[in-house]
């Protein structure tokens, strides 16, 4: 790929690749098989400065910007998925959030602590019995003096239970439907917050994925993130910076998936020659291979209009909906070049495959995409 | 809403395989997905409505179901779980061997255990023979009166607890694929040991096991048609079984549709509507149902033309490979429209997602079948 990465982005992804390779490939299976949160891998990535890689330097983050970020995201994802989702809802998400909305005050309060790894951040949004993205089943606050008063509860929340501070999406004018839901930051040892259950998904095991409940959590009035009632916009904003993420997530998945699937092929011996030499595989590898370059292409590319501060909106959500599908069908033509192999728990292809599909569904309802395109075209 | 094509017989037995699978299948599934097994009593319930070996003719005691009625059964068993329908389905699998080459007393002997309530496998894979049946290592000699069987075979279905079953060796390793001879094996035989288990992706309630072949003696009587027959016994059965994998597919198909039906009815978008009222979701949720209609009845098809008794091993291929392509496009686009939820153990639909992969795999890949598909077209 000639795309111009400058010498500082070429060294982040490379250094990236090392500390994937040392700390998180020897364990990555591990991850996912006891599905439990890699606190240790997540320190060892605090101290390498990767959580607050794009983050301004002034609230201790390193500035690479958020092509260097996502760079870094694509070479954990080769080797895990899960951790990559982690890191997503801590910076894409939670972190983004509270830099791009927040005051000055509430900056300086959580991110340097976000930076350094300190804390772990959340992006509390998706409600049980409501599509990710809508706000149906209610978190509410009430406003109380100088307070705020949460209510309610929140589900399918990634790095839920193991993050230090949530960026929680309430509702405080219900009648108001989505014009008014409003974000908050909380605190995650605020009084009346539990985890009620973490549940069991597919893939991306590691990233815990928790319910929520709020029960008379007292919320000051200062970390009110945004406007009231911006919540929602908010929350589209931070989500299609986040599918650029998971974008290089679904690469970075994919190229690791593909390069299995080609040394697998070169390998399998089936009527006297390597499966790769027919052209039936051949034609998967070739498409795959197609599609991983272009998606690539788009990833960077829309990353870097984000770093540029250039509208990204429409090309975050193609990024979305193209790696989605490449993605998809990437891991279903991996597993059956493998075969019976491929299909196999213990062979990395089959975690990539439940993995994949986590990448392309995390922060957007499956119609969010397509809507957001089509708006920006006929707006 | 029934096929009304289907003659009254088929559709009573229709809705008896339907209700099984509601009483004594849906409630379980998850857990046997989970602790990668089913409960044997199982067996014994499916065997108390006759539904336990379909394909055994009347005179050996079996209810000697045509085709079609195999395979509106094994749709519903499909529909409850896939790994119980490919335990049932290695009952049919393995006794269309007989039905093809089998002697009176072959029939007598192998019918006889499956209608007593066992369960039947059928080996043909091999390490180094997947796709390429025709490079087995497994070997048998002569020895006076009984054959002498040497070998390992893998991804053998059901064979960890079947208590009789197919296994193909080879007669003459000099001829090849000519050289390819079926047996049938009895579990007790000295020097047939259960190897490693595979831990799958799906379909996990399926046992699918290495089986070791160690100085196994079986009787002369024992093989199947004559020396050099396995190959075309394996292709015949092959052709027999697989619009009953494609119909275990479509199944799977119509339960991830159920599923994204009854959520898209269910969940509310922001505005509080179904979320089955946006348009996109509506054609999306109507694309995944005319695949699922297109591959019943290209299955259904397949099965009149065999049932009539004139050729139809392409369209059988054809049913396989469309059913099973449906089954996996349905089923990611189920956990695709479900978002977290679908993703989430919480749900279904992410099990159907992992089993389907397996039927694009198994009795021949979907590759094997285009090979099928068009060595008759192009010949």
């Amino acid at each position: 790929m000639s795309y111009a990465l400058t010498e500082e982005q070429e060294l982040i992804q490379q250094s990236a690749r090392e500390f994937t390779q040392e700390y998180i490939e020897p364990i990555a299976t591990e991850i996912d098989n006891t599905s439990a949160y890699p606190r240790a891998v997540i320190r060892q990535m605090a101290e390498h400065d990767f959580l607050g890689l794009y983050l301004p330097e002034v609230f201790g983050g390193t500035e690479a910007g958020y092509l260097s970020y996502v760079l870094m995201i694509e070479e954990i994802s080769k080797v895990s998925g899960a951790v990559a989702s982690i890191l997503i809802n801590h910076a894409s998400l939670a972190a983004y959030s509270i830099n791009c909305f927040g005051t000055a005050e509430q900056k300086q309060a959580y991110l340097p602590d976000l930076c350094s790894g300190e804390k772990l951040g959340a992006f509390a949004l998706t409600e049980p019995g409501a599509a990710p993205g809508a706000g149906t089943h209610k978190v509410v606050a009430t406003k109380v003096g100088d307070n705020y008063i949460l209510t309610g509860h929140k589900c399918y929340i990634a790095n839920g239970g193991v993050a230090d501070v949530y960026v929680v999406f309430a509702l405080t004018n219900p009648e108001a439907g989505a014009k008014g839901m409003s974000a908050f930051i909380v605190d995650a040892s605020t009084a009346g917050l539990t985890v009620s259950r973490t549940i069991g998904k597919m893939g991306l095991r590691g990233c815990p994925s928790a319910e929520l409940v709020f029960e008379n959590v007292i919320v000051p009035e200062a970390n009110l993130l945004g406007a009231e009632g911006a919540g929602m916009k908010m929350a589209q904003v931070a989500q299609l910076v986040a599918s650029v993420a998971e974008g290089a997530q679904v690469v970075g998945i994919a190229q690791a998936a593909m390069d299995d699937a080609v040394k697998y092929g070169k390998q399998r011996i089936q009527f006297g020659r390597p499966i790769a030499t027919f052209p039936a595989i051949q034609t998967m590898l070739a498409e795959m291979a197609t599609n991983i370059y272009m998606a690539r292409l788009a990833v960077y590319d829309v990353a870097s209009l984000i770093e540029k501060g250039e509208p990204f909106a429409k090309e975050a959500a193609m990024v979305k909906l193209f790696t989605g599908r490449i993605g998809q069908s990437a891991l279903i033509d991996v597993i059956q070049i493998e075969g019976g192999y491929g299909y196999s728990q213990e062979m990395v292809a089959s975690r990539y495959y439940r993995d994949i599909k986590g990448a392309v569904i995390s922060s957007s309802s499956a119609e969010f995409p397509e809507k957001v395109i089509a708006s920006d075209l006929l707006a | 809403m029934a096929d009304m094509t289907l003659t009254p017989k088929q559709q009573e037995l229709e809705q008896l395989a339907r209700e099984f699978t509601e009483k004594h299948i849906i409630p379980v599934a998850s857990e046997w997905d989970e602790k990668g097994e089913f409960h044997q009593f199982i067996l014994e319930e499916v065997k108390k409505v006759g539904l336990n070996c379909m394909a055994v003719p009347q005179e050996y005691g079996g209810p000697g179901f045509d085709s079609l009625s195999q395979s509106v059964v094994m749709e519903q068993f499909g529909y409850g779980c896939c790994g119980f329908a490919t335990t049932l389905g290695g009952n049919g699998l393995s006794s269309y061997p007989l039905a093809i080459a089998g002697t009176d007393e072959q029939k007598k002997l192998y019918y006889g255990r499956l209608v007593a309530g066992g369960s039947g496998g059928f080996a043909l894979t091999e390490p180094g023979a997947g796709s390429d049946a025709g490079s087995c290592a497994t070997v048998a000699k002569l020895d006076g009166d009984e054959w002498i069987l040497n070998g390992t075979k893998c991804f053998a279905t059901t064979c960890g607890v079947a208590t009789i079953m197919i296994i193909f060796a080879s007669t003459d390793p000099s001829k090849g694929v000519k050289g390819l001879s079926a047996f049938i094996v009895e579990k007790e035989r000295a020097g047939l040991t259960v190897g490693a288990t595979e831990h799958k992706m799906g379909i996990r309630s399926s046992n699918t096991v290495e089986l070791l072949l160690k100085n196994v003696r079986i009787p002369k009587d024992h093989l199947l048609g004559k020396e050099g027959e396995g190959m075309k016994i394996a292709m015949k059965t092959l052709d027999m079984a697989r619009p009953i994998v494609a119909s275990m597919a479509v199944g799977v198909a119509q339960r991830a549709l159920d599923a994204t039906i009854k959520f898209a009815k269910e969940y509310l978008d922001v505005n509080g509507k179904p979320i089955g009222m946006n348009q996109a979701i509506g054609f999306k949720i109507s694309d995944m149902a005319i695949q699922v209609e297109a591959a019943r009845q290209l299955v259904r098809n397949a099965l009149r033309l065999k049932d009539a008794g004139v050729p139809y091993t392409k369209e059988a291929a054809m049913a396989k490979t469309f059913a099973t392509d449906a089954a996996m496009s349905v089923s990611a686009d189920a956990v695709g429209l479900m978002g977290h939820y679908g993703y989430s153990k919480d749900s279904f639909v992410e099990k159907l997602m992992r089993d389907a992969k397996v039927t694009q795999i198994y009795e021949g890949t979907n590759q094997v079948q285009r090979i099928v598909i068009s060595g008759i077209l192009l010949r």
